[in-house]
């Protein structure tokens, strides 16, 4: 498990040539990746894919070459000390916005389960054609969270990560998962702690970012 | 008795007499028991399925009893008669309910049950180990439950599932037939 | 001997409307309720208690006898209930020899509606009421022959039979009722405590 001090040894990990603009990309579709974790920071569930809203295609494409995709996952892991301290924060589930990372612009939203399963959404921008600085370089906190805000321009609600409207709308997305995840482990066959393979459950998820995201 | 009639005594039992209890704690009950009977067998779901059959059949052998304390109905009068009584009335006073009789054999001693609600398979997924979903009838216990009550009533009869939902059916279906009636206790009546 | 207008006065009745009202009815059932016996499918008897005190007992070989007995009885009332020709099922039109098919009157592919057997004996003294069950099972209740139908008193009885010894996963299906919930209902109820 990478922890959040070891920070700076996933810059070395990003690939030399970050941003590789797909001719699809467009402005304000988001990519997603979504992964549960058990109580024992065991992974038992990801997902990845892209804004359905506003005519997205529900496509992820992140900024990594598809053979980095272990980018998502080094970047959502590294974010889990900031889930622990946030949790105690406050008594809700939904801990909002918690974690950015910068040199990928990659915004983390956490959810807990009361059983201590952690839902985390990682949601990255596309690359703006444009911009050399997106996000604010440094600066990745749960209180202080400047950064994207040079990103207000854009005028879908997606496309602005920390925006109450995201955060709103990852709610529902969160809250509908737990619904399904509460479903799925109560089936008699699934062992707590144990990879959800639940085909439905995927299907769920799948239908729930579509709706929501 | 018509199936309407059928419907409104299970309705009015329903209203009236039951104590209800939380679904979750049924369905997780029941699932409870099947998973560990799966473990317990080694995922030998031929025995499970037995099992299961088993443990209904003693179940039905009591509930009768229920059944017709709370129902006050009479002899059916034909084997139709008693389909309806099983789906209308039996079904919805125990879970319920009420599922379709359908697909009468032409000699009405075979019918089949149709299920659009199964409160014991809520929130179930059967295991990916690719047999149990060609194997398991997780809820054959019904199966059971249907044999012992019957029986009680001098009907001996057969059920089997022959689809359900969990496996990526489109319906889950019961086929119950009439094997036999049981003479033994009563005197011969039909000449 | 009571006059009519005794009966019907209604001064005289006033009171013991207000009497029947404040007892709930087993009240009164229960004190012309006798004792119960309850036999399995196979005649053997299976549970038996007065809920009077002080009622003379039989011993416990008699009242066994009593039981495998009543229910021979009562087969052999079932046996020679009188069975009407097939005609008067029928109206008379079709009676004719050409239309002697099976009829829906005998076409029952279940025994159909079995004749009931002995279902109450009766005398100056006591009234016994058998209720027997679609599953075999015969409930006896000995009563008051001066009281009303016992109907109420026989339902409530089988639905707590269905509930402390049936459901009770611990008894023995046909094995004599140990079960001291049923015992502690029935009393109670039969007491109009409940």
């Amino acid at each position: 498990m990478l922890s959040y001090q070891s920070r700076a040894a996933l810059d070395v990990l990003i690939p030399s040539t970050p941003c590789v603009l797909s001719p699809h990309s467009q402005l304000s579709k988001m990519s997603y990746y979504f992964t549960i974790l058990s109580p024992t920071d065991t992974p038992i569930f990801n997902i990845a894919f892209g804004t359905s809203k506003g005519g997205g295609d529900g496509i992820a494409r992140f900024r990594f070459p598809d053979t980095a995709q272990y980018m998502n996952q080094f970047i959502i892991h590294s974010s889990l000390d900031i889930v622990e301290e946030a949790q105690w924060t406050n008594g809700g589930m939904y801990l909002k916005h918690i974690d950015t990372y910068p040199p990928a612009t990659a915004y983390i939203s956490a959810f807990l389960t009361p059983s201590g399963a952690r839902f985390l959404l990682l949601h990255q921008p596309p690359q703006l054609p444009s911009s050399g600085t997106s996000g604010s370089l440094g600066s990745s906190s749960l209180l202080g969270s400047s950064a994207s805000t040079t990103r207000a321009s854009s005028s879908s609600v997606a496309a602005n990560p920390t925006s109450p409207q995201t955060e709103e709308a990852i709610r529902q997305f969160m809250n509908e998962i737990y619904e399904s995840y509460v479903k799925t482990a109560m089936s008699p066959f699934y062992k707590q702690g144990m990879e959800i393979k639940s085909p439905v459950f995927r299907t769920r998820v799948t239908a729930a970012g579509k709706k929501w995201l | 008795m018509s199936t309407q009639k059928a419907s409104r005594i299970g309705e009015e039992i329903w209203k009236t007499r039951i104590d209800k209890v939380n679904a979750e704690l049924v369905t997780l009950t029941y699932g409870t028991i099947v998973a560990q009977l799966c473990q317990d067998y080694d995922s030998n779901y031929q025995e499970v399925n037995k099992q299961l059959d088993k443990m209904g059949y003693n179940i039905g052998m009591r509930l009768i009893e229920d059944f017709l304390a709370k129902s006050g109905v009479g002899r059916c009068a034909n084997f139709r008669e008693t389909a309806d009584m099983i789906a209308k009335v039996g079904f919805k006073i125990f879970l319920n309910v009420a599922p379709t009789v359908t697909n009468w054999t032409s000699d009405n001693n075979q019918f089949s049950l149709i299920f659009d609600d199964n409160p014991l398979a809520d929130f179930v997924e059967l295991p990916d180990d690719g047999r149990a979903q060609d194997e398991l009838w997780f809820s054959n216990i019904l199966c059971g439950v249907l044999r012992g009550a019957l029986e009680m009533v001098q009907m001996q009869i057969e059920a089997h599932f022959v689809s359900d939902v969990l496996r990526g059916d489109d319906t889950t279906e019961m086929r119950v037939s009439l094997v036999r009636y049981i003479e033994d206790e009563m005197p011969p009546e039909d000449d | 001997m009571l006059h009519p207008d005794w009966l019907l006065d209604p001064r005289l009745d006033s009171p013991r409307d207000e009497l029947a009202s404040c007892f709930p009815v087993a009240f009164q059932l229960a004190r012309t309720v006798f004792s119960l016996i309850i036999i399995n499918k196979a005649g053997g008897l299976i549970y038996q208690r007065e809920f009077q005190a002080g009622l003379r007992k039989l011993s416990t070989n008699d009242y066994l006898v009593l039981a495998g007995t009543f229910h021979g009885v009562h087969a052999i009332t079932r046996s020679i209930t009188p069975k009407l020709p097939l005609a008067s099922n029928t109206s008379p039109a079709v009676s004719s020899p050409g239309a002697n098919t099976p009829t829906t009157g005998y076409s029952y592919p279940n025994p159909g509606t079995p004749a009931s057997g002995l279902e109450s004996l009766e005398t100056e003294k006591f009234r016994l009421t058998c209720f027997q069950t679609l599953t075999g099972t015969k409930f006896l209740l000995f009563t008051d022959p001066t009281s009303g139908t016992v109907d109420t008193v026989m339902n409530k009885v089988y639905e707590l039979y269905a509930d402390y010894v049936m459901k009770n996963p611990f008894y023995q299906l046909e094995m004599p009722v140990r079960c001291e919930a049923f015992d502690r209902h029935l009393g109670a109820w039969l007491r109009g405590r409940t």
